[in-house]
Formats: structure tokens, C-alpha cells, sequence
């Protein structure tokens, strides 16, 4: 286990020396953002507080305002590029990104250099404890733009000192023939990009899992930790191992996966993290799901303190893998804002995929329709039977697919078999929930 | 792992005076770079460093 320790030294520190360390981080970024961040000096303002009232990490918790995104985005709005969240001079913004606007408009992200060094580097600790060296090669398959997950992956790869392979603009055949000429060894990409991938290849004959392929490595939305169907399929198909990357673009790349397999850790040097009640706005103690509360020590540029994740987690305090740092179990357990309740039980997304991505005659793409009948929430699945599947027996496989739901989540959904490849295909940011609810009855954290 | 911090601090020291004394741009650059590099090791290390070693260095000038 020693070998897949990136920092040793740190990965296993006892929790009293790591919150001794996060005590003395945010009481330096309390200040930093008080003389610096005309947003966060409002915030401390207007809950008359001052940085010297942080005396412990319960303090910062309880006293410290929640922050959200929408908050950045109206305050950049009303000044772009940054506006007042902008806390170190705009001649030290070396790289800007933004989130991809798929809640909304999209966020500007200012790093400076160290800020694309230190986000990098969080990349790494993920990548060495699945088996990743310097002498492997990552290939890119993405298009760059501005999104902030896989700059900062090519940050890290750069850091270990990787070949890095760009897939760039190519289309899904053009990436699985670059990857068949330069034979990379690790596969950069969103977990239902590379099954769309392997599909793509197989149509061309081409079986990916004899491939260079040794690892795949993924980010940006439920990937092999949350859904062990899909890391079953995804390293089934790649003959490959796979890992995954949880990050929040303005935030960090702040928890890699495990090599146990069921969970990431919180990167403890980058991040310092806690769970709340999203009713209650109270922390919800160890074992218990709660809301994901982020505050970034290495986001210089745009600070982010008790930030909002949406994430769903249950955290532990122990793993098998030696580290101290804080297990996320399954990673992403749902969000705050896709969690939906149908007939009083609460249906997670990540749930419904799990269960199809056990069906071999069904596709991973999926759609979840939400709308509202008879003074109740309701969903609908769209599934996709493969093409070897006829359509006579579509309808068996709704019926099963319903069974399989109402057994493991307790509630009966309506499950609608569609034409195979009809539904869409995403690179980046799958959206998977279409909500036709008139919105007076989404709730708050639904809109 | 004592030894190694001090060496650490030790050679950003000698950093520190490498660079008051050069007017150079290009080698200025080389030293602030590996100085960026040393403050992540020690912040690595879980010593009690600054938040914002460029910020300092701008402030200086």
C-alpha cells in the first residue's frame, strides 16, 4: 500500500496535528480575505464579525456565512470580469476559466500561477495511488475551452512530468484512432465519454480493451467510485483500471479516489471541509448524509470560504488505505438539487443509474422525466435497450427495470423503453434530469 | 523529516538573497519559480507558512 501514497507524510497525519493545521490555515485566510476580497469583507460585515473571532474550527462553521455560487455570479455580473470577489491584483491572474453553465450562467474562475500549480497538484495524489508514473502518457479526450476540470488534470499531468497527448476537436472515431496510433496509457475523460468511446469502437472493429489503455482516470460527473456499475463496465471495456477525480471547478480538484474503491478523500493539505443539514443549515456528524461545505486554501485568486457544494456525502473519519484524510463514501451520494421526492421517498439519480448500469441488454444512456400528477412529484425513466435487443421485448425489459427500482429504492417509477441511440450523447456535463414541473412546485433547491 | 525542512527554509534563504541581487528578468523568474516551489514543499509538509507568497513578492515588488 506504501507505493500509492504520494505524500506519506501528510496522507496519514493524525487528525489532531491536521486540524491543528486547518485551524492555523483558515484563521491566515480569514484575514487575508478581510483585507482583501471586497465580497468576503461584505459577508464578515454584515455578520458583524471580524477575522480575530475565528478562534476555533467550530467558530469558523458556525459563524463564518454559507456561501453559494449564485452569489458570485450576480457579483461578477454587476462588475465582470470579477468584480469583488477578485482578492489579488488582476496582474497576477495568470489563467481564467469558468464553470459550464449548465445550472445557469456560467462562472468566471481567476487563478494565479500558483493557484494552476496547486490546483494541479491535487490532481496527482489521485493519479499515483491508482498507478500513474511520469513515464506514463495521458490522452485528452475533450475539447479544452474554458473548463476548469481538465486544465487542471493537464496541470497535474505536467507536475508529474507525463506525456501529454490533446484528443482536441476530434470526433469520437478521430479520438479512438489517435489513441490507437500514439498507444497512450491513460485515458483522460468523463466516465460516459469513454463508454461512448468503447461503444464507437467496437463499431469500427475496433476492441479498445487490447488497447495501450492502462488506466482511465475521470472527472466531471458521477464516475467509478459513486457508480460501481459504471466502473465495472467502464474497466470491463478498457481492460483498464479506473479512477476517478471529485472536483468543483471554482474550487479544487479536492478529493481523489481511493484505492480501496468505495470513496475519495478530501484532500486535507488544499481543502478543509464539513458537512451541514441543507434544511437546518447544522452539522450533521460523521456517518450522517449532509451537504458538502468546501472552503479552498489554494484558490488565491477568487478565495471561496464555506462554500456550497450540493454534494451529498457521509463522511469517515477511517479508511483501509492508511490515510487519515477525510473518506467521502461512494463520493457524491446525490445532490441537494437533483435529489427528488416522488411519493414521500427521496430518488437519487446516481441510484437509478446504478441500477440500470446493471442491465447488460441496456444502454448507460438514460433520461429521468420529472412532472407532476395528481398533487405529486413523478418520474418517468427513458432507457435505451441495445441494438441486439427486439423490440418485442422492449416492454419486458421496462417491467424489469420498474421491479428492479421498486425493490432497491422502494418506490415505483414509470420505466418507457426508446429507440436505441436516440437519446442525447454528452462530452462534458450529462444532463440527465429533464424537469417538466411547472415550477411552483420545485422546491427552492430545485430551481 | 526536521533535517529536510530546515534545508528547505535554509535554501529559500539563499533564494531570497540570490534574488535581492539580481537584475536580471530571466534569472529573476527562475529563482521566483523555484522559491514557489520550495513554499509548496514546506506547505506540503504541513509547516505553518504564508497563504500568498506572491502577493508578498508583488508587494515588494
Amino acid at each position: 500500500m506504501e507505493a500509492t501514497f504520494w505524500n506519506r507524510h501528510t496522507e496519514t497525519m493524525a487528525r489532531a496535528k491536521l486540524d491543528a493545521l486547518h485551524l492555523h490555515r483558515l484563521q491566515a485566510l480569514c484575514h487575508f480575505v478581510y483585507e482583501r476580497s471586497p465580497f468576503y469583507r461584505g459577508k464578515f460585515d454584515a455578520a458583524r464579525l471580524k477575522p480575530g473571532d475565528i478562534r476555533t474550527l467550530e467558530d469558523f462553521k458556525r459563524k463564518l456565512p454559507i456561501t453559494d455560487k449564485s452569489e458570485f455570479i450576480d457579483a461578477q455580473l454587476a462588475a465582470p470580469p470579477y468584480g469583488p470577489t477578485l482578492a489579488m491584483p488582476e496582474a497576477l491572474v495568470a489563467h481564467h476559466c469558468e464553470t459550464s453553465g449548465t445550472t445557469g450562467k456560467p462562472l468566471g474562475i481567476p487563478y494565479t500561477m500558483y493557484d494552476t500549480e496547486r490546483y494541479g497538484e491535487s490532481w496527482i495524489y489521485g493519479m499515483w495511488a491508482l498507478g500513474i508514473r511520469p513515464a506514463d502518457t495521458l490522452y485528452f479526450a475533450f475539447g479544452w475551452g474554458n473548463f476548469a476540470g481538465f486544465w487542471s488534470c493537464y496541470w497535474g499531468a505536467r507536475r508529474l512530468g507525463c506525456r501529454v497527448i490533446s484528443g482536441g476537436g476530434l470526433d469520437t472515431k478521430g479520438h479512438i484512432n489517435a489513441i490507437m496510433r500514439m498507444k497512450p496509457t491513460v485515458l483522460i475523460s468523463t466516465p460516459t465519454f469513454a463508454l461512448r468511446m468503447a461503444a464507437v469502437a467496437a463499431e469500427m472493429g475496433v476492441d479498445v480493451s487490447k488497447s495501450s489503455i492502462k488506466f482511465t482516470y475521470h472527472a466531471g460527473e458521477p464516475g467509478p467510485t459513486a457508480l460501481p456499475a459504471m466502473r465495472e463496465r467502464i474497466e470491463t471495456a478498457w481492460g483498464a483500471r479506473a479512477g476517478e477525480m471529485l472536483g468543483i471547478a471554482e474550487v479544487d480538484a479536492f478529493a481523489p479516489s481511493c484505492p480501496v474503491g468505495d470513496g475519495v478523500h478530501v484532500n486535507e493539505m488544499n481543502d478543509f471541509t464539513w458537512s451541514m443539514d441543507p434544511a437546518t443549515g447544522k452539522e450533521v456528524p460523521e456517518g450522517q448524509i449532509g451537504e458538502n461545505i468546501i472552503t479552498s486554501y489554494v484558490n488565491n485568486a477568487q478565495p471561496l470560504l464555506n462554500y456550497r457544494s450540493h454534494d451529498l456525502v457521509r463522511r469517515r473519519g477511517s479508511c483501509a488505505c492508511g490515510r487519515t484524510w477525510t473518506k467521502l463514501e461512494g463520493a457524491v451520494l446525490g445532490r441537494t438539487d437533483f435529489m427528488v421526492t416522488v411519493r414521500g421517498t427521496n430518488v437519487y439519480q446516481t441510484a437509478v443509474e446504478n441500477l440500470i448500469g446493471e442491465m447488460p441488454e441496456v444502454s448507460n444512456s438514460y433520461e429521468l422525466i420529472l412532472t407532476r400528477e395528481e398533487d405529486n412529484d413523478a418520474m418517468t425513466v427513458k432507457f435505451e435497450p441495445k441494438k441486439t435487443v427486439s423490440p418485442e421485448r422492449w416492454p419486458d425489459l421496462a417491467n424489469h427495470l420498474s421491479d428492479k427500482i421498486h425493490k432497491a429504492l422502494h418506490v415505483r417509477l414509470k420505466c418507457e423503453a426508446v429507440p436505441p441511440e436516440t437519446l442525447p450523447r454528452y462530452e462534458l456535463k450529462t444532463k440527465r434530469i429533464i424537469d417538466q414541473r411547472p415550477k411552483e412546485f420545485r422546491r427552492a433547491l430545485d430551481r | 523529516m526536521e533535517q529536510c525542512i530546515e534545508k528547505i527554509r535554509q535554501a529559500r534563504a539563499l533564494l531570497a538573497a540570490a534574488m535581492a541581487a539580481c537584475d536580471t528578468p530571466q534569472i529573476e523568474a527562475t529563482l521566483r519559480n523555484a522559491d514557489r516551489e520550495l513554499h509548496w514543499a514546506l506547505w506540503n509538509l504541513g509547516e505553518p507558512v504564508s497563504l500568498h507568497p506572491e502577493l508578498e513578492r508583488s508587494r515588494t515588488g
